[in-house]
C-alpha cells in the first residue's frame, strides 16, 4: 500500500542571497512495510528529503502526499497533528527532552495522544523490554551513553505505533556494534509491527540492511535499488 | 500534567536565573504588601479618627442645616426624629447635640470656633471626646462646664480652671453670651480638630442661645458601617423631607476622595511593579525560550501542538510568578503582622501626621482588595511578560529550530 508519495519534489534554501537547490525534482513512493535508506554523499539532499516527507519542511515546489492527502495543504495545527499520529522521528543527536527520564520521554507522545497511565505505562515498558532499556527507566539523558540514549529514541519514535519512522543518521554518532545492534531492533520492529521505516544515512550498515535503496546526488534520484 | 511537569523541571535548568526572577517578585510583593496595608492604615485611622472624633456614621437636622448651620435651623420635632432612630434596628447608639459657631474669648484673646453642646453620657459612647481629655476631666453634666482642645487652649493662653467667654447669635437674632469653666483639654488625632472645637453640655448650649430644650443634630452610630447607606435611606424613609439624613459618605466626601485616590496612586503603583516585572519577564522567558529552540523544534516534531508550547512558556513564567508571590506574600505577612500589632511609631512626624489627621502610631490594614491584588495581579502579570516569549517560540519553524546551534 502506497503512503507516501513525492511529485517533483522541490526545496530551495537561500544561503545568504545564494539559492541553494537541495531536493530537485524528485518522484518517489513509498509503501507500508518499507525498510528505506535514502542514501548519499553530504549535501546530497537526503536529509533535506527526510525532512519534506516528516513535514518539518515545505516544499518550493512540487508535491508530497500521505496516504492521498497533501501535506503542503495543512495548516500547522495539522502538520503538528501529522506528526503526533502518524510519524515518528530519530534523530542523529538523539534529541531526547533533557529534564525527562527515560521513561517519561517515552510516555511523552502517548501522552499528547490521550492515552491512559495504565496503558502508557505497560507500553513503554514493553518496549524498553523489547529494547533492554528497563534498567533506564528513571535516568535522564545526561545519564545515558549514546547508544543508550538512541534506544531510548527508537522506544520514543516506535511506542505510539506510528505508520512511518523517520530516522535521520541515527548510527553516526554511535559505534559500529551499537549501531549494529540498534539496526537490528529496528529491523525487529518492522518486521513484527510493520512500521515503515525510512532513513537517512550514509552509513553503509544501514544501506545494506535498506529494502529499497534511494541514493541521491545533487538533490536528485541517481540510484533506486530494492532487494 | 506531563506539561506541567515539563515546565516545572524546565524553570529549574538555570537555578540562579530563577531563584532571582523569584526574589524580585518576591521583593515586589513584599513592598506592594507593606505599602498597601501601611497606607490603608493611615487612611482608614484618618477615617476611624473623623468618625470618632465628631462626625459620627450619620447625622440628622432638619433639612437644609448643612448648607445653613444657623441655630434657627433646628429640628423641628425631636420626638419624632428619636422615635424614628428606635425603630431603626440597625442603630447602635445615638446622641442630641445643639451645634453652633461663635467666638470664645479669654483675658487675652479671642477664637472663632465651633461650640457643641452635647449630652456627655450618650457622646461618650459616640466619640472618642471622652477618651482623648489628656489633662482635666470630660463633662461631668454641669451647664457652664466646658472642654477644649490642647491647640485651642494654647491659641487662647488659658489652663484648666479658667474662664472662658462664649459668644454666639441667639434664636431670636441677638447675640448670646455664657462664661464656662474649662474643666478638661482634649488631645485627638487632628491639630485641626483641637483649634477649633470646644464640647459644652447641652443645657449650656442650649441656654446660651435661648433654645430652649430644642437640638439641632442627632449623631449616629449604626451597628455595621458598611450598611450605613440602608440605615440612612430607611431614616429618610422614615421622617420625610423636613429632615436631612447625611451619612458619613456626605458628610466627610473628602476622605473618601483621598481614598478613592488613593486607591487610584496604587494602580499606578502597581502598574510600575507591573512593567518592570513584565520587562523582567520577558528577558528572562526569551533567554529561556532562546537556549531550548532545538529542543523547542524536537518537541514540534514529535507533534508538540503550537498551543501546547505557547501554555509550557506560560506555565513557566506562572511558576515563577507564583513562587515569587508566594514567597513574598509569607514575607510581607509575616512582617505585617507585628506591625499590625504594634503599629509602627512615626512620632518623628507627629506634626505632618496630625495635619494629616491620624496618629502617631499607625496600625497597617490588609483590605480584601490588597490580599487579591498581591495574590493575583503579579502572577498575572507575569504571564503577560511570558506572551511574547512564547509567541516567538510557536513562531519557530520546526527545521530550523531543529537545525539551530
Amino acid at each position: 500500500m502506497e503512503i507516501i508519495k513525492t511529485i517533483n519534489l522541490e526545496k530551495t534554501y537561500h544561503d545568504n542571497g545564494v539559492p541553494v537547490h537541495a531536493v530537485r525534482g524528485i518522484s518517489m513512493t513509498v509503501h507500508a512495510g518499507d525498510f528505506l535508506v535514502i542514501a548519499g554523499p553530504s549535501g546530497s539532499g537526503k536529509t533535506t528529503l527526510l525532512n519534506l516527507i516528516g513535514a518539518l519542511d515545505l516544499p518550493t515546489a512540487g508535491s508530497i502526499s500521505f496516504e492521498g492527502e497533501e501535506l503542503s495543504s495543512m495548516s500547522r495545527r495539522e502538520l503538528s497533528a501529522f506528526r503526533l499520529h502518524k510519524l515518528g522521528f530519530i534523530f542523529q543527536a538523539y534529541n531526547l527532552i533533557p529534564v525527562l527520564t527515560a521513561i517519561e520521554n517515552i510516555e511523552f507522545t502517548m501522552m499528547l495522544l490521550g492515552i491512559s497511565e495504565e496503558e502508557r505505562n505497560e507500553r513503554s515498558l514493553n518496549i524498553m523490554e523489547d529494547l533492554r532499556i528497563a534498567e533506564l527507566a528513571d535516568k535522564r539523558p545526561n545519564e545515558m551513553s549514546g547508544g543508550q540514549q538512541q534506544r531510548v529514541a527508537v522506544a520514543r519514535a516506535i511506542v505510539t505505533n506510528p505508520s512511518i519512522v523517520l530516522a535521520d543518521e541515527p548510527t553516526a554518532n554511535l559505534d559500529t556494534a551499537t549501531g549494529s545492534s540498534l539496526l537490528d531492533l529496528m529491523e525487529k520492529m518492522n518486521k513484527e509491527r510493520n512500521i515503515t521505516f525510512i532513513f537517512s544515512s550514509h552509513d553503509p550498515q544501514v544501506i545494506e540492511r535498506g529494502r529499497r535503496l534511494f541514493v541521491l546526488r545533487d538533490g536528485r534520484i541517481e540510484q533506486e535499488v530494492s532487494r | 500534567m506531563m506539561l506541567l511537569k515539563l515546565a516545572q523541571r524546565n524553570i529549574w535548568r538555570n537555578k540562579r536565573r530563577s531563584v532571582i526572577v523569584i526574589v524580585s517578585v518576591a521583593v515586589g510583593i513584599t513592598a506592594t504588601i507593606l505599602t498597601d496595608t501601611l497606607s490603608m492604615g493611615m487612611i482608614f485611622q484618618m477615617f476611624d479618627n473623623q468618625i470618632g472624633s465628631h462626625i459620627a456614621h450619620m447625622q440628622i437636622h432638619r433639612n437644609g442645616f448643612r448648607d445653613n448651620m444657623v441655630v434657627q435651623n433646628f429640628i423641628p420635632d425631636a420626638e419624632i426624629v428619636e422615635r424614628a432612630i428606635k425603630e431603626e434596628p440597625s442603630i447602635a447608639v445615638y446622641s442630641r447635640r445643639v451645634v453652633l459657631f461663635g467666638l470664645l474669648s479669654s483675658a487675652n484673646t479671642s477664637a472663632g470656633i465651633s461650640i457643641i453642646g452635647i449630652e456627655p453620657t450618650q457622646e461618650a459612647k459616640l466619640t472618642k471626646i471622652k477618651s482623648s481629655i489628656v489633662s482635666g476631666s470630660y463633662l461631668t453634666g454641669s451647664p457652664n462646664e466646658i472642654v477644649i482642645g490642647r491647640n485651642l487652649a494654647e491659641k487662647l493662653g488659658v489652663e484648666l480652671g479658667d474662664k472662658v467667654v462664649a459668644l454666639s447669635a441667639t434664636l431670636d437674632g441677638h447675640v448670646g453670651s455664657d462664661v464656662f469653666r474649662i474643666v478638661g483639654v482634649f488631645e485627638t488625632f487632628s491639630s485641626e480638630f483641637d483649634k477649633v472645637y470646644a464640647y459644652v453640655p447641652l443645657e449650656g448650649a442650649q441656654k446660651l442661645v435661648g433654645l430652649g430644650n430644642r437640638i439641632s443634630e442627632i449623631a449616629i452610630l449604626t451597628t455595621d458601617r458598611n450598611t450605613v447607606g440602608m440605615s440612612k435611606e430607611a431614616l429618610q424613609d422614615r421622617l420625610g423631607d423636613e429632615y436631612e439624613v447625611l451619612s458619613y459618605v456626605d458628610l466627610i466626601p473628602l476622605i473618601l476622595v483621598q481614598i478613592d485616590m488613593y486607591q487610584q496612586s496604587m494602580i499606578v503603583f502597581y502598574a510600575i511593579i507591573g512593567i518592570a516585572l513584565i520587562l523582567g519577564i520577558v528577558n528572562t522567558m526569551l533567554m529561556s525560550v532562546f537556549e531550548r529552540i532545538q529542543e523547542i523544534g524536537v518537541l514540534m516534531a514529535i507533534g508538540l501542538s503550537n498551543a501546547k508550547i505557547f501554555s509550557m512558556i506560560l506555565i513557566e513564567a506562572l511558576s515563577l510568578g507564583i513562587l515569587g508571590t508566594g514567597a513574598g506574600f509569607v514575607a510581607g505577612v509575616l512582617i505585617y503582622l507585628p506591625l499590625a500589632s504594634y503599629g509602627i511609631d512615626l512620632s518623628a512626624f507627629s506634626e505632618g501626621l496630625k495635619s494629616f489627621g491620624t496618629g502617631t502610631v499607625i496600625y497597617p490594614v490588609f483590605t480584601a482588595t490588597g490580599v487579591l491584588n498581591a495574590l493575583f495581579l503579579i502572577p498575572f502579570m507575569t504571564v503577560l511578560g511570558a506572551l511574547y516569549p512564547a509567541y516567538r517560540a510557536i513562531r519557530l519553524q520546526p527545521i530550523n529550530a531543529i537545525r539551530f546551534v
